[in-house]
């Protein structure tokens, strides 16, 4: 039963847009206020010390120095996490990672703090450095956190069937790793926040936060203040992806405890460099699979060995982990699974949610692997996919039948291949060896046999990548969200959700549902300022929950209202139980009634009449189970599928890799904003194919090389081909309509999917991402051994 | 301090300054035109674009003592009250914007580019915004903006 | 940010070259800045004694592109945009223009100006290869001197050049190349846009029938700074136009570079991708005389 839709689905103007295209929205660092001070922060050039002393005393009477804030100011907690506490506000015991800040300076004037702070003198004895995940649990390696007796932040094991017998019966045995490499989430905007103290009041922080309830939850804790105490305001986010979490609440949290020392607001704002330096990013995986399969193809066990960088903080990495864990097979009916995930720390930049979160590393490995399955039995991509693909009635890894819901799976993959004429493409293009040549360094001058003919110097290639993806937290947590709404008198409307804005564009499809259910026009809706003070903790704003979840309490809110306004009308004109009441075109419509009423002057009524027209709305997602033993439960109430074909042009004197068309097929379920959700697709590609051919943080002992855009590339305009979006709209019965997720579907399988498309170009597997010129020609990566800005050796 | 006196969105302004702050720091800080945004502070990232004299330039990479005699063209100088460029406009309808944080620098790169071209063709499109990172769009629908509002100028 | 620096606006040459040999404190001359301020910004040890820089943007005697006598004269403070529209570079300099498009991004290109790419002379000046290949030369001027000098001669090291503390470069100067000259410009970067150069090469050359009248090679972002390849160029000379030989004069280019730039962390990689795509520009160049 397909629903009629006034508003939803429909290309419908953003709400915030107005704002943002006239340069008036307000980002954090677009706030100014009375006597308002900034913070600089105190840093060292090391990645693991221990620090013996700090002496002020050079900056202690220097006029651009208003206050030395060091963690002895801080009143309550001086380590907080978002799982554990093992971040310091301000680490003036032991640096463990390069980012790591010791304490502030708060003045007028950034430039004099600045050079104040190279005043500072720090007396420090560096310590052994651990930089190598694979040698975090070795016990000769240095611990991070010696409290914690280990480097082992999170181990999940899973375990379905018997792995061995699996095997046994296994024709083919394949055994493969995989790398993946740390990324930054570059968000345009750096992160900004200000802290005003409200004297008994508490404090109010306004900043680029992604989530103001987490960041409540901690800066309460750091200034000992109860939660009703620290009001949270998002100002408009200038991109999140994941990334304006953990990093956000500790800035918030020592602007916090700066401006309650000198009773003055205090801004911190980033620059591109300190946040590169300091902000958290996506993990890097080592990715072991060994696979067992029947020459028919069908996959009988698969045993898979991840390893996870969490850097020097435990951030997020048990929940990032925790979907790897679940996903990590792919979207395959395996009925023996043996799977170990752990994440470690090391003397590294930390790593914690990015877009994604979990399921790029294991998606590139996974669909890698069942390229070469294919061609290992002769078959091509799609055959080997369908014959092990989840189907509706499937028992996933986690031994959870997959029900309640279209299992799209298939669909996508046959929308996708026939759009893409994949199959003769595939065939046409591919290489059996290959045409990659190996260079002997030894002998760096070419001999003429080297060379390539003009006409053969680019190769044409096609590759797809599947993915099933669980929506929202699953057993990650308690999931729930809620929505206050309010009607005027006049029929206009406030609207807030206790998720948050972080330019996906969910006031947007929140004022989409509202629209709907009541019949009006989104322009009558007016969305409020997210605000911690206005409405219910809804969790975090991750995991592509906010439709299914925010959307749920919107609608909520929404029904509790329309139903309010039925009961009113019904009472007012003495309707018959029979007669129905239709909310549409701004009116509300009742069979058999000649004259419909406005729905202006329908909340006018309610207002005379004395009705409650405004209601929080509330959606509690329902259960899911896990046991952390074994790994099975079901581990999130529904999934989205999707499929993306990559087709490129591979420069194979040059390594270059040209994405000349992505095709993006996705089942989010019910689509409630069409523009928002092209927008997701767009861009979650774009992201996708940065992380399969370009991007890469690297590090040396611990320090990052790439710190600003000049070096830290990701795609302009002219590196990115056509993207076709497609949307396949599965029934669901959880969600506003059945709408589900997007946001990291489409950013997940790209990175797979082109390197599918290069090996089926040149013949050759790539192992490694990204895909960057010197992987494409060598197969490997070429570090610099000292990095100087703009110089070319 | 130097005293400045140059064009400002269509007015002539004069300023009191030091004469090696940013274009961008002036722009913000004294004339609290907060919609040039600093996204990389070494004209990577493009999200500080103004138009000097008409052209798309990085004002983080300009001095305060360079805009002397100069005509400056930020964001707030674009839309006519609360009526907005064509080029906005169809930035709305195609959905070019979500966090919005590079899109004032984005409808700039545009504006410039179709005062000089009124016709660009899609690779012309790209090369005016590559100097605009954004990590949200994926660019195709400011892309597609950019090509309607070319087609709306053309035709009147 | 950067608060100490003076900022001087002259409005033309006499003015410059007296502040020039004025003497006093660190001074820079700046144009597009697209160079110094970001150098300012890292404190990079180049820039960081800076105390005045002077704005040359007023200067007609530095703006301006002409053709006379035989000969092409580009203003050293010449945005990349005014030299990528000039109808004059247009016609006769198609390997410059190619150049400059591949440069920044067009706010860059909008700023940046020709002799501020090579003032500094860092490897990846992008106009650098294209200029050697026109033969270039340089008008610089102080106070009490004027000369005029090719680029090739200018540019003595990474970072350092001839040019000394009271001069400035006033013009580039490129005689008209004949009309049969062919060409081409490469560069290869990590991007399709806005990418510090990897790889930068260009090659200009007159045929007769398929033999090798004349030829010019200069490298960019491959040899510690941008080079001419004189013993290329004189093994090229009189040689017949084939595919084997274009071969063996790549290989010979690789020879070359090993000799100028030794073998470095990025060898292994730029080695065979320039030996490689100069074999691929020369036979495209060439493909009309085969």
């Amino acid at each position: 039963m397909k629903k009629e839709f006034s508003v939803v689905g429909k290309p419908i103007i953003r709400e915030d847009g107005f704002d943002k295209i006239t340069g008036r929205a307000k980002f954090a660092d677009d706030y100014k206020f009375d006597g308002m001070l900034h913070a600089v922060m105190l840093r060292i050039s090391e990645t693991h010390a221990k620090i013996n002393s700090i002496n002020y005393s050079e900056v202690e009477n220097d006029q651009a120095v208003n206050s030395i804030i060091t963690s002895a100011d801080i009143p309550g907690a001086k380590k907080v996490g978002m799982i554990k506490n093992d971040q310091p506000i301000f680490c003036d015991e032991v640096v463990v990672t390069p980012g790591d800040v010791l304490a502030m300076l708060v003045g007028e004037d950034t430039t004099r703090l600045r050079s104040a702070l190279s005043k500072i003198k720090i007396d420090y004895t560096p310590l052994p450095t651990l930089t190598d995940p694979q040698k975090s649990l070795d016990p000769k390696s240095p611990l991070i956190h010696p409290e914690l007796g280990s480097n082992l932040i999170i181990h999940h094991p899973l375990r379905k069937g018997n792995i061995e017998k699996g095997f046994t019966e296994s024709d083919h045995i394949l055994e493969q790793t995989y790398t993946t490499q740390l990324i930054e989430h570059a968000y345009i905007e750096p992160e900004a926040v200000i802290a005003i103290p409200l004297g008994q009041n508490g404090i109010k922080i306004i900043g680029s936060i992604q989530n103001p309830f987490s960041a409540r939850k901690i800066i309460a804790a750091v200034v000992n203040l109860p939660l009703d105490k620290v009001q949270v305001i998002q100002a408009q986010l200038g991109g999140s992806f994941g990334g304006k979490d953990d990093t956000m609440c500790i800035l918030s949290a020592r602007a916090a405890v700066a401006a309650i020392k000198v009773n003055r607001p205090v801004k911190i704002r980033y620059t591109r460099e300190e946040s590169i330096l300091e902000s958290y990013k996506r993990h890097p995986y080592i990715l072991n699979y060994k696979v067992g399969f029947k020459s028919s193809g069908k996959i009988k066990a698969m045993q898979i060995d991840i390893l996870a960088d969490g850097g020097a903080y435990c951030s997020m990495s048990p929940f990032v982990t925790w979907r790897s864990v679940v996903q990590a097979t792919g979207p395959y009916e395996i009925e023996n699974v043996h799977t170990d995930v752990r994440a470690v720390y090391t003397n590294n930049p930390y790593t914690g949610a990015m877009r994604g979160f979990g399921s790029p590393q294991p998606v590139f490995a996974n669909e890698s692997l069942m390229d070469e399955i294919a061609l290992q039995l002769g078959m091509n991509p799609v055959e080997v996919r369908k014959i092990n693909g989840l189907k509706a009635g499937s028992i996933t890894a986690t031994g959870q039948k997959l029900q309640n819901h279209d299992v799209n799976l298939l669909t996508v993959l046959d929308t996708a291949t026939k759009e893409t004429d994949f199959q003769n493409k595939w065939k046409k293009y591919k290489k059996d060896k290959s045409i990659i040549q190996k260079y002997d360094f030894n002998k760096p001058v070419f001999n003429n046999s080297q060379f390539i003919e003009p006409d053969q110097l680019i190769k044409k290639g096609i590759g797809l990548a599947v993915s099933y993806r669980g929506c929202s937290l699953g057993a990650e947590g308690i999931d729930a969200a809620a929505c206050y709404l309010s009607i005027q008198n006049d029929g206009t409307i406030y609207l807030l959700s206790g998720l948050a804005e972080n330019g996906q564009g969910l006031r947007t499809t929140f004022s989409i549902i509202v629209a709907e259910e009541l019949g009006i026009t989104t322009d009558n809706i007016f969305y409020l300022e997210t605000d911690t003070s206005r409405v219910p903790d809804s969790g975090p704003t991750v995991a592509s929950r906010a439709t299914l979840m925010g959307g749920g309490a919107v609608k909520n809110a929404a029904e509790i209202l329309r139903t309010r306004l039925e009961e009113l009308i019904r009472a007012e004109w003495k309707l018959k139980a029979a007669e129905k009441i239709i909310f549409k075109n701004n009116l509300a419509l009742i069979t058999n009634h000649k004259s419909p009423i406005t729905f202006q002057d329908l909340c006018k009524l309610a207002a005379n009449r004395g009705v409650n027209l405004a209601t929080i709305g509330w959606y509690k997602s329902p259960n899911v189970d896990w046991n952390e033993q074994t790994g099975q439960g079901d581990a999130y109430f529904t999934y989205v599928y999707g499929c993306q074909v990559a087709e490129v042009s591979v420069n194979q004197g040059t390594g270059e890799v040209y994405l000349d068309k992505i095709t993006a097929v996705h089942d989010p379920g019910t689509v409630i904003n069409k523009l928002g959700a092209e927008g997701q697709i767009y861009g979650g590609v774009t992201q996708g194919a940065g992380y399969g051919t370009l991007e890469e943080v690297t590090t040396e002992n611990g320090l990052i090389r790439e710190l600003n855009f000049d070096q830290y590339l990701i795609l302009t305009a002219k590196d990115i081909g056509e993207i076709k979006p497609i949307i396949v709209e599965g029934k669901e019965i959880y969600g506003p309509w059945g709408a589900k997720s997007l946001g990291e579907p489409t950013l997940e399988l790209t990175a797979a999917a082109i390197s599918n498309a290069v090996c089926n170009a040149l013949g050759k597997r790539f192992f490694n991402l990204p895909l960057n010129l010197e992987e494409i020609l060598l197969g490997k990566k070429l570090r610099p051994v000292e990095v100087k800005r703009g110089s070319l050796l | 301090m130097i005293k400045l006196k140059f064009i400002l969105n269509g007015k002539e302004v004069i300023v009191e300054t030091e004469p090696s702050i940013r274009l961008l720091d002036l722009l913000r800080d004294r004339f609290s035109l907060t919609g040039t945004k600093e996204g990389c502070g070494v004209g990577e990232c493009g999200a500080c674009t103004v138009l000097m004299n008409g052209k798309a330039v990085n004002s983080c990479l300009i001095f305060a003592a360079q805009v002397e005699g100069n005509e400056i063209v930020t964001i707030e100088g674009i839309a006519n009250g609360n009526e907005l460029h064509p080029i906005q406009k169809n930035f709305l309808k195609y959905g070019a914007v979500q966090c919005g944080f590079c899109s004032p620098a984005m409808v700039l790169s545009a504006f410039a580019l179709l005062e000089e071209n009124p016709n660009p063709t899609e690779e012309e499109i790209k090369d005016a915004i590559a100097g605009n990172l954004c990590r949200c769009t994926g660019y195709k629908q400011i892309i597609e903006a950019i090509a309607e509002s070319a087609k709306e100028v053309t035709s009147h | 940010m950067i608060s100490s620096i003076e900022i001087l606006t002259p409005k033309n040459l006499n003015e410059v070259l007296g502040i020039l040999s004025s003497n006093g404190g660190d001074l820079r001359i700046i144009a597009g800045g697209t160079d110094i301020v970001t150098g300012l910004k890292q404190e990079s040890n180049r820039f960081i004694k800076t105390e005045v820089l002077i704005d040359i943007n007023r200067v007609a005697e530095v703006k301006g592109i002409g053709q006379a006598n035989g000969r092409i004269s580009i203003g050293a403070a010449s945005t990349f945009t005014e030299i990528y529209k000039n109808q004059i570079v247009s016609k006769e300099l198609p390997i410059l223009k190619k150049a400059v498009a591949t440069i920044g991004s067009l706010q860059i290109r909008n700023r940046a100006t020709i002799a501020g790419n090579f003032v500094n002379n860092a490897p990846c000046a992008d106009t650098v290869p294209a200029l050697l290949v026109y033969n270039a030369t340089i008008e610089i001027e102080s106070i009490n001197s004027k000369r005029e000098i090719s680029l090739q001669e200018f540019l003595q090291g990474p970072y350092i050049t001839q040019l000394k503390k009271d001069e400035i470069v006033t013009r580039i100067n490129i005689p008209v190349p004949p009309e049969n000259f062919i060409g081409d410009f490469y560069k290869l970067g990590r991007r399709q846009a806005v990418a510090i150069s990897r790889i930068t090469f260009a090659v200009l050359m007159e045929l007769e029938k398929n033999k090798i009248n004349e030829i010019r090679i200069a490298s960019g972002a491959v040899t510690p700074i941008g080079t001419r390849f004189s013993e290329l160029e004189k093994f090229a000379k009189g040689k017949e136009v084939n595919n084997n030989f274009l071969k063996t004069l790549a290989c010979k280019m690789g020879d070359e570079i090993i000799k100028l730039t030794g073998l470095r962390w990025s060898s292994e990689y730029k080695l065979p991708v320039v030996q490689q795509m100069f074999y691929q520009i020369l036979r495209s160049a060439t493909k009309k005389n085969l």
